[in-house]
């Protein structure tokens, strides 16, 4: 095993960064894009289905170029929206947590509304009669009931977010020590003529991380089947 | 269902002659002289009819590593001189056939309002980019040329490192970065709105070489040896100059 530099040190400790921040930034929205679909009729409601599925069957690749298209100094929302706010994202870690949150959202929105789909519905309907106002009953009834979904699908959308490669260097680029995250460093090491030992040990620490990330995952999840 | 295994049968035996023609030869092409290398394969091909081409084009490390784990190549040609050493060291390349092909320039490229005349120039810019320097031959050689030129340490926090050129050239192109440190043909070909703004001086730079070499079993057919002589003769060296390269 070779012993790191800070570099490699430095992409490790960002990758978990940058998917913790996408994690937590997304849950809010992911949560309410599964609550809206599983819950509530409305018009336009396959088309938000379609929209939330959209970044897992495009080719990340696509997403990171969009996302240049959008967030860039010529983009609509970074001319009109970012520029008079003083805000650069572009090949900043910022940029980074805004792919991976993008390309991990319909993992998580999946996971919730699987959660929320096993909720029964009489119990939502008994608290409404008992006089609780909907955002009562989305604290008291909804968000217990499904938070196993809840947990699994932040689970997931951390995973995912520690392999984000395609997304990430387009609109973040790979810049050591500020936006170059594992995968990007192991990519640049397999890309390097002596650069062999390097990208292999990277993908062992890259293994080990998902490994206990789903580890946790599994063990979260039969707790709560347990308490259940 | 008998009808749709007989024409799967029928579509497979299609296949196969093509796999198995004597006259192709495989091309595995570092990717900066993609637009180039269609034009001299198309070329070669009008003239001795049977022939034909399939190439494959890449970073020269992905190249290098896809042929060392058995992809049938009949010549490679790298952007830098390391990874052809590489396939000599691994006993992959036909010794006696590593030459040059062609010589590259970098330039440095961005839109038409950028202030920036030399080296120096670049300095006073905010952002620029190059490909990552252990991945991408040109970002190695602006690294070095920012070493010779004594202005590493200013530029440190300026740099974007992007995957390859071709995507240095999108952030010039639209304005992300100020400009971008890249080769010259792929800035006379890709580029849109980015221009040359200056050529960086040969003294702060080694030269940009493309080695090209037979590999062991490309050395064995006939066809292969006939394009790879086709390579280097002055009909092919006006071709390359065309596109921007340089042959001497």
């Amino acid at each position: 095993m070779p012993i790191f530099t800070s570099a490699e040190y430095m992409a490790i400790l960002l990758s978990l960064k940058v998917s913790v921040v996408a994690t937590l930034v997304s849950l809010p929205f992911g949560f309410a894009a599964a609550y809206l679909m599983t819950f509530r009729q409305f018009r336009g409601k396959v088309a938000l289905d379609v929209a939330v599925n959209l970044p897992l069957t495009l080719p990340p690749v696509v997403i990171g170029y969009i996302l240049l298209l959008l967030l860039g100094q010529k983009g609509f929302i970074g001319q009109h929206l970012l520029q008079p706010l003083g805000i650069t994202l572009i090949f900043t870690w910022k940029a980074a947590v805004i792919a991976t949150a993008v390309v991990g959202f319909p993992l998580m929105v999946r996971s919730i509304r699987l959660g929320m789909e096993s909720v029964d519905e009489r119990l939502i309907q008994a608290a409404r009669t008992l006089g609780a106002g909907w955002l009562d009953t989305i604290v008291t009834v909804i968000i217990p009931l499904s938070f196993r979904g809840i947990v699994a699908g932040a689970a997931l959308m951390f995973a995912r977010g520690l392999g984000e490669f395609g997304a990430t260097i387009v609109v973040a680029g790979n810049i050591p020590g500020v936006t170059q995250t594992i995968p990007l460093a192991i990519y640049e090491y397999t890309s390097s003529p002596d650069g062999d030992r390097m990208a292999l040990a990277l993908c062992l620490v890259s293994v080990l991380l998902s490994v206990v990330v789903l580890l946790l995952h599994e063990y979260l999840n039969r707790r709560i089947a347990k308490a259940d | 269902m008998n009808r749709i295994v007989s024409t799967l049968v029928v579509a497979l035996a299609c296949l196969l002659p093509v796999t198995a023609l004597a006259g192709e030869i495989n091309l595995f092409v570092a990717a900066s002289m993609r637009e180039v290398v269609n034009e001299l394969s198309a070329d070669f091909a009008v003239k001795n009819s049977g022939v034909t081409f399939k190439k494959n084009y890449g970073a020269s490390g992905a190249l290098a590593k896809q042929i060392e784990n058995g992809a049938p190549a009949d010549i490679f040609i790298s952007a830098n001189v390391e990874w052809m050493d590489y396939m000599k060291k691994k006993k992959l390349a036909d010794d006696r056939s590593v030459a040059t092909f062609a010589y590259n320039s970098l330039v440095f490229a961005g839109r038409p309002g950028v202030k920036a005349a030399s080296l120096h120039d670049v300095t006073k810019l905010e952002k620029i980019a190059i490909g990552s320097p252990k991945s991408v031959p040109a970002g190695e050689y602006a690294t070095e040329a920012f070493r010779k030129a004594g202005i590493d340490k200013q530029l440190e926090k300026k740099l974007v490192m992007a995957k390859d050129v071709r995507e240095c050239l999108l952030y010039a192109d639209r304005g992300e970065v100020d400009g971008a440190f890249v080769y010259k043909t792929d800035a006379l070909q890709v580029a849109k709105s980015a221009k040359i703004l200056f050529t960086v001086p040969q003294q702060y730079y080694p030269r940009v070489t493309y080695p090209m070499a037979l590999t062991v079993t490309g050395g064995k057919k006939a066809e292969a040896a006939g394009f790879y002589r086709f390579l280097q003769s002055a009909e092919a060296k006006a071709v390359l100059a065309k596109h921007g390269f340089l042959v001497k």
